[in-house]
């Protein structure tokens, strides 16, 4: 992901000079991250294939979550549709979803609400 | 006839009979070539330098075709440009990822010595985790939507295997399929059982 502070080198001036100088800091204020503190969730989303035992040992090995705490989350998602797998930044829950589409479940991230 | 897998002394071990080893390293090849198919090298480095480049610098789109965005889902419900970024920046691994493990998949069950099939941790994680994606191909082209389609499914196949099923509902390809997606899911639960049996 790209950061702000990696964008700060001087030689990185646009072409134009100073006169592009407000277009770029409207640029990077497009890629400001929200407050760290701010929560973020990775959903997993009930689907028709997807083993309820696979489901299990998916989490527990994914997140190291105990047995009983994965088994109750896969049963969210088989009777809710879907239950919220983990939480934190949302450089985080990109990295979850992105491991669980590996593992072959449907997964999502969004800001906590 | 395979007989289910399980833990023992650390090796996850199961047997099946060659022919249904040869199907499923079938499927599992297919699957490898529908979600990262490989390109035609043309011979010149400099060609296919450039054909490569090409390939990871388009923003990918989501599939079209059902069965690859189970593969590669779409990260956010709602937002457009969101899943459009997260998938710029992961599908291209994501594919190369999944190619790798169906490759492992591929070469745990070619190391099989007659009938008995003994993986190691590794091994069987590849394993499962290859099956779920063909399972989800194959899933998809039997048109299972919902936890409904799937019981269906499986009183379909019931229903033919005692021979009750009306002989002009079955459709011989569709057969075919769904009995491949029963025993993947039979082979899968297996597997998976003995993973957490450690």
């Amino acid at each position: 992901m790209v950061c702000v502070s990696d964008l700060a080198p001087a030689s990185a001036q646009p072409p134009g000079g100073p006169e592009s100088t407000p277009e770029r800091s409207s640029d990077v204020a497009v890629l400001e991250r929200p407050e760290a503190d701010t929560p973020w969730v990775t959903l997993v989303w009930n689907d028709p294939v997807n083993l309820m035992s696979y489901v299990t040992w998916v989490l527990q090995n994914h997140f190291g979550y105990p047995r009983r705490k994965a088994e109750t989350l896969m049963r969210d998602v088989h009777e809710l549709g879907r239950a919220v797998v983990s939480t934190g930044s949302r450089e985080k829950m990109e990295a979850d979803t992105e491991a669980m589409h590996g593992y072959g479940l449907w997964a999502t991230f969004q800001k906590d609400d | 006839m395979a007989k289910a897998f399980a833990r023992k002394r650390g090796r996850i071990v199961g047997r099946m009979h060659a022919s249904e080893v040869e199907v499923v390293v079938q499927l599992l090849q297919q699957t490898r070539d529908f979600v990262a198919p490989t390109r035609a090298e043309t011979g010149d480095p400099l060609m296919d330098l450039i054909a490569g480049m090409g390939e990871s610098d388009t923003a990918p789109m989501e599939p079209e075709d059902p069965a690859l965005r189970r593969l590669l889902p779409s990260a956010h419900r709602s937002d457009k440009d969101q899943a459009a970024e997260f998938r710029s920046l992961t599908e291209h691994s994501l594919r190369q990822r999944k190619a790798r493990n169906l490759d492992a998949a591929i070469a745990a069950l070619g190391e099989a010595e007659g009938t008995k099939i003994t993986l190691d941790n590794a091994q069987a994680q590849a394993l499962a985790i290859a099956l779920t994606d063909v399972r989800l191909v194959l899933g998809e082209r039997l048109d299972l939507r919902t936890d409904e389609d799937s019981s269906a499914l499986h009183d379909e196949l019931r229903l033919a295997a005692q021979g009750t099923a009306m002989s002009d509902d079955l459709d011989p390809v569709r057969m075919q399929q769904m009995a491949y997606y029963d025993f993947l899911s039979w082979l899968q639960e297996g597997i998976t059982l003995a993973l957490m049996a450690d």
